[in-house]
């Protein structure tokens, strides 16, 4: 199937080529929003048309029985492992944000019947790891997460991939971070020499008082786009922040919009863009505070450096402001490694090569930092190295 | 060329963007002798110093720079520190992100693995740093922060003379290592300084004081002015200088 042929297509039409029973809602969502090309906002600096042209087979997901492991598993869109005692279970999706902004987050809820559940019990710290092993697939399949309330949850994410391609990704969490908990999100996505792609749509709903802390660590080279909706209540905070480190002609990055919706929300985003080869990064980032988000405070940041003359940085930050009660603040800086540091580091004998990667570490080290714990933190610090060598010998 | 010299500077000229600044400057530096450089501000002699370890800022655009007998004009700065040439900056740059202790056992380690030693783990690079650190004076969290990152001015130079003493260069290159060091910095930096001397190591002390000199004793002055060395003496003409400036040094 060619994701393309979806193209102004009625509700009608689009629920017979997806075979998909009743939920009219989201059909029409869908066709009224339509299949995003070149013009779409949200897809401006990604090659969405590509994907969407390729012809792909749509593996539905049979759930079967779920296993006992260590971590979550998901394989090709299946439950393949959970640890003991987590609530994980397949049921019919109850609830899409109908305003989502992403049309792709309606396609891969109309591409996924049911969807995975999962409740976090407790301070739980929980690892869910998603592999690929089909090639020239089209894999949909959607996660509904919630905590407890009080609670302060983490969760680790991890991408593996068996030597596919051709295939396509379309994933995503519908969060729901209940009143006074805790959420922490560790996305730690790897893509060496891969040659699958990734569309991943998520929305994530913030209580009263709640905390969100996502970050994300996407290296290597690939095609991958994360489309975050992001909803806060009254004094809810989110703290989102996202390293880049790209090379080849690598195309990956986020598209989010932070919408502030009750009083006293606060929100930081941080973004941290590494860019080598030809790759292209991406931080288009919407806060957008509404009338009912008095009192709130909004920051987001995006810093670039440069590493190869090709490489390029769209970072688009914007504010979109209703109400005059708050502080807002942001901007966006592309630059390259400090001559005057490298110089510093090569006159104490230290090689041109591992200077640069002294110095790309550092610059990333403070979000790196920001992992709390020091064995995902040497894994993130670990994948980096990897990635550096791709592209440089080593010294 | 002295056969009994560590470097030899032979006419050298190099500019800074469009500026002439080293105007054919000669210098000859002994083995295991201090030579102190003074002159007035603006004169060349930190740029003699980024001259030396090949800093991107300085083209040569005339004479030669010889170390062991070998031209190194061509030859990049991390060769040129792995053979041994060293350079305390006078203004050491800060690098937030990267770990004091990191880039210290970094910066030992490729210099072992130059020389075909085995690298140090970080147990035993500890180890080694902890004498350094009570000579200098330096507390142990130092060499746990970023490297010069809100570091004090007196931290940055101890923190230079701790790569110093680590990576036991040949020949040393102090650019006013004593400016804004308290007293008992100043002796501490002292000690490191002459703990290194050990007959065969060269140093070249850039300074616009008397008072490090009473410290480590130099063994020539050489006067700085210009683009060039316009004189050359012993320690007794420290005091002359003190007292009447340069404007009254003749050229010899
Ligand atoms: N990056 C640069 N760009 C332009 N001019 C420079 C640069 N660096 C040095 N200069 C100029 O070169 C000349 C020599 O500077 P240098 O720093 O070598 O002097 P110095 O003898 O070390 O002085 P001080 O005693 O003040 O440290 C000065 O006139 C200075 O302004
Ligand atoms: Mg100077």
């Amino acid at each position: 199937m060619k994701l393309s042929t979806l193209k102004n297509t009625q509700t009608q039409e689009l629920s017979t080529l997806l075979q998909v029973k009743g939920r009219e809602q989201l059909l029409e969502r869908f066709c009224s929003i339509g299949l995003p090309d070149k013009q779409s906002e949200a897809y401006r600096y990604f090659d969405v048309e590509k994907l969407l042209e390729s012809d792909y087979t749509v593996t539905p997901a049979f759930p079967g029985a779920i296993g006992i492991g260590e971590k979550v598993i998901i394989i090709d869109g299946v439950v393949s492992t959970a640890p003991k005692g987590l609530r994980i279970y397949y049921k019919e999706c109850e609830s899409a944000d109908m305003e989502h902004f992403d049309p792709m987050y309606f396609l891969s809820h109309l591409l996924s019947p049911v969807i995975i559940k999962i409740e976090v019990d407790g301070d739980a710290e929980l690892e869910i790891e998603h592999r690929f092993t089909k090639s020239n697939s089209l894999v949909p399949y959607r996660i509904v997460l919630h905590n407890q309330a009080n609670r302060h949850a983490t969760i680790y994410e991890s991408f593996t991939a068996d030597d596919i391609e051709n295939t396509l990704v379309l994933y995503g969490y519908d969060m729901h971070v209940a009143q006074d908990s805790t959420l922490r999100v560790v996305k730690m996505h790897s893509m060496i020499d891969s040659r699958y792609a990734m569309i991943a749509s998520h929305k994530v709903n913030v209580a009263k008082q709640a905390n969100a802390l996502i970050k994300s660590f996407d290296l290597g080279g690939g095609q991958a786009l994360q489309l975050m909706k992001i909803e806060l209540d009254t004094y809810a905070h989110v703290d989102a922040s996202h390293l880049l480190y790209l090379n080849k002609d690598s195309k990956r990055g986020t598209v989010s919009q932070m919408i502030h919706k009750g009083e006293h929300s606060t929100s930081k985003q941080e973004a941290k863009n590494i860019l080598d080869g030809k790759a292209r990064g991406i931080f288009d980032a919407l806060i957008k505070v509404e009338h009912s988000a008095r009192y709130s405070k909004a920051e987001q940041n995006s810093k670039a450096i440069l590493l190869h003359k090709e490489a390029y940085m769209a970072a688009k930050p914007q504010l979109e402001i209703y109400i005059d009660e708050l502080e807002a603040s942001h901007g966006a800086t592309t630059g390259q490694l400090s001559e005057k540091q490298l110089f510093y580091l090569q006159s104490r004998g230290i090689s041109y090569t591992e200077a640069r990667k002294i110095l790309v570490i550092a610059f990333a080290n403070t979000l790196i930092e920001t992992v709390k714990d020091t064995r995902q933190q040497e894994q993130i610090k670990a994948a980096f190295e990897e990635v550096f060598y791709t592209t440089h010998q080593r010294g | 060329m002295s056969t009994n010299s560590i470097m030899t500077i032979e006419n050298l000229q190099a500019k800074i963007g469009d500026k002439e600044i080293l105007k054919g400057l000669n210098l000859q530096l002994e083995p295991g002798k201090v030579h102190a450089i003074m002159g007035p501000n603006g004169a060349g002699k930190s740029t003699l110093s980024k001259t030396l370890v090949g800093h991107y800022d300085v083209t040569v655009t005339g004479g030669d720079i010889f170390y062991k007998g070998k031209s190194i004009k061509e030859m990049e700065a991390e060769e040129r520190a792995l053979e041994g040439i060293f350079l305390s900056f006078q203004h050491p740059v800060e690098i937030p992100g990267v770990n004091n202790a990191y880039f210290l056992r970094s910066a030992l380690n490729a210099k072992r693995k130059h020389e075909g030693k085995e690298e140090l783990n970080a147990a035993e690079f500890l180890r080694l740093m902890r004498g350094h650190l009570e000579m200098l004076g330096m507390k142990s969290d130092m060499i746990s922060r970023s490297l010069n990152e809100g570091f004090s001015g007196g931290e940055k130079k101890r923190n230079e003379i701790l790569q110093m003493l680590i990576l036991e260069p040949e020949v040393i290159i102090l650019d006013e290592i004593d400016s804004g060091l308290d007293i008992d910095a100043l002796r501490a930096v002292s000690e490191g300084i002459n703990k290194m001397k050990d007959g065969k190591r060269s140093f070249l002390v850039i300074t616009h004081y008397s008072r490090i000199l009473d410290y480590i004793k130099p063994d020539y002055i050489h006067v700085l002015k210009d683009g060039r060395i316009i004189k050359t003496a012993g320690p007794e003409l420290v005091a002359q200088l003190e007292e009447h400036g340069y404007d009254t040094i003749e050229e010899e």
